[in-house]
């Protein structure tokens, strides 16, 4: 019995070795780090919650549609140590998110850094985003 | 069928949920704590299992052993089931609308029945239940279901945050 | 600081492999879990033991070398699924405070863990005076405790 336990743990272990994971949750899971997007439309909304964020905006394609677009941001704790605040949101306004767009869901994206109208930037990835220069040093 | 999600809808926007999902030290205090009570928890419950299905521990006493350790599993299951609970009403729908949790909360309510149908069968009997054969096989059967349950409960939870299956 | 290990660890071809991963990396966390639930298991029984609480039915040091066993098939499934884990986002841990705390704690409660807390929890009953394991288990679920909510507060503060 004990050597069916160790086998099935070391069995587990290999498998996972070859896996990665995450503090929170997997950025892999969800997103995809080939499809960079850069987003620049309408924040309809802006829910300042923990664990995550959620910017909903509103970007308009080539044809002239208009494609909604939910996109994940760091907890209320990590965006205000960026220097961003709930109410540097209104329902309305103009933005510019660059992020990575999710696997299963195109209008999911995992957003790194967004431009305020007024020209200011702020970071504004989950711990453990892939290593694309966008968190400040 | 009486629809749940204006009540959660209701929940959500709640003043103190509101302010607890918006919170800088609040959420992560829960959370924290949540997740270290659980791990507390489980993993007296496992040690537990563990003795029940004759694997580790063989010479303690199983009454005894089990006796000991009930009252800090308790102690560590009221502040996880608290904060789980806390951590339900800052975003109601979100959960209410994921299969992860849902089953969560069935491997949940296995694994709490599964210890409760043990401690009626042993509890008219404080002392000695030891060397009853047919109180052994029981708790061969409720160890392994525990281990099995509650191992099921903590994964489905760590998958919970990756949104599959919407 | 040993920024040069870290992004070794980050180039590796099994970080860069699993970046692509879906289903399975989330399956080691939910296994890393497991896995630190039956380690922690097994140290906070030998520590309530130490502390004079819990089961009391065998001596200190039968229950300290059921729990060892349990240490260690448990605490190797929690290395095998805790390394991936750190190689992968090996550079952006590097920028972390809190992971960086979490590595001393980790380091500071293994080495107390396999030296102080090992002796006292074998030891035989009555040979050391009590406030001895009463410390020792104090410290080691402090120890432990700090590496646990230190993680979990990386995507928070970290």
């Amino acid at each position: 019995m004990k050597t069916k336990i160790f086998l099935v743990l070391l069995a587990a272990g290999v498998l996972c070795a070859v896996q990665p994971a995450r503090a929170h949750h997997a950025f892999a899971a969800e997103y995809d780090p080939a499809k960079p997007v850069t987003l620049n439309g309408i924040v309809t909304r802006m829910e300042w919650a923990n664990p995550h964020g959620w910017i909903y905006m509103d970007t308009k394609e080539p044809n002239g549609a208009v494609k909604h677009w939910m996109i994940e941001t760091a907890a209320p704790s990590q965006l205000s140590r960026h220097g961003l605040k709930k109410a540097d949101f209104t329902d309305g306004m103009t933005a510019v998110v660059k992020g990575y767009q999710g696997k299963t869901d195109p209008g999911l994206a995992n957003g790194r850094t967004l431009v305020l109208k007024d020209g200011r930037s702020f970071y504004i990835g989950s711990v453990g985003g892939p290593n694309d220069g966008a968190e400040p040093q | 069928m009486l629809s749940l999600v204006p009540t959660f809808a209701w929940l959500e926007a709640l003043g103190w949920t509101t302010a607890l999902r918006e919170s800088p030290y609040g959420y992560p205090l829960i959370e924290t704590s949540h997740v270290a009570s659980i791990v507390a928890f489980a993993g007296l419950v496992f040690m537990m299992d563990l003795r029940l299905v004759n694997l580790a521990f063989t010479s303690a006493p199983l009454a005894q052993f089990q006796r000991r350790l009930f009252p800090w599993q308790m102690a560590s299951f009221v502040p996880s089931t608290a904060t789980g609970i806390l951590l339900f009403c800052v975003d109601p729908l979100r959960y209410y609308r994921n299969v992860l949790f849902l089953a969560k909360l069935v491997f949940l309510a296995l694994a709490g029945l599964n210890a409760l149908a043990f401690h009626l069968k042993t509890y008219r009997r404080a002392e000695g239940w030891d060397e009853d054969p047919e109180i052994i096989a029981t708790a061969r059967l409720a160890g392994a279901a525990s281990l099995l349950l509650w191992s099921l409960t903590i994964v489905s939870s760590r998958l919970i945050p990756n949104n599959w299956f919407k | 600081m040993l920024l040069p290990f870290f992004e070794w660890c980050d180039g590796l071809a099994i970080s860069q492999a699993y970046r692509d991963s879906t289903y399975l990396f989330p399956l080691t966390q939910a296994l890393h879990l497991l896995a630190v639930t039956v380690f922690v298991g097994a140290i906070v029984i030998g520590d309530l033991r130490m502390l004079g609480w819990g089961p009391v039915g065998q001596s200190r040091a039968s229950i300290a070398r059921s729990a060892q066993r349990i240490l260690l098939w448990a605490g190797l499934a929690v290395l095998v699924t805790g390394i991936p884990q750190f190689t992968t986002n090996a550079l952006t841990y590097h920028r972390s405070w809190l992971f960086v705390l979490k590595m001393y704690l980790l380091a500071a409660a293994l080495l107390f863990t396999v030296t102080v807390r090992h002796r006292v929890a074998v030891a035989d009953e009555g040979r050391l005076p009590s406030w001895v394991p009463n410390a020792v288990g104090a410290v080691s679920l402090t120890l432990w405790i700090g590496v646990t909510i230190s993680g979990r507060l990386i995507t928070y503060y970290g």
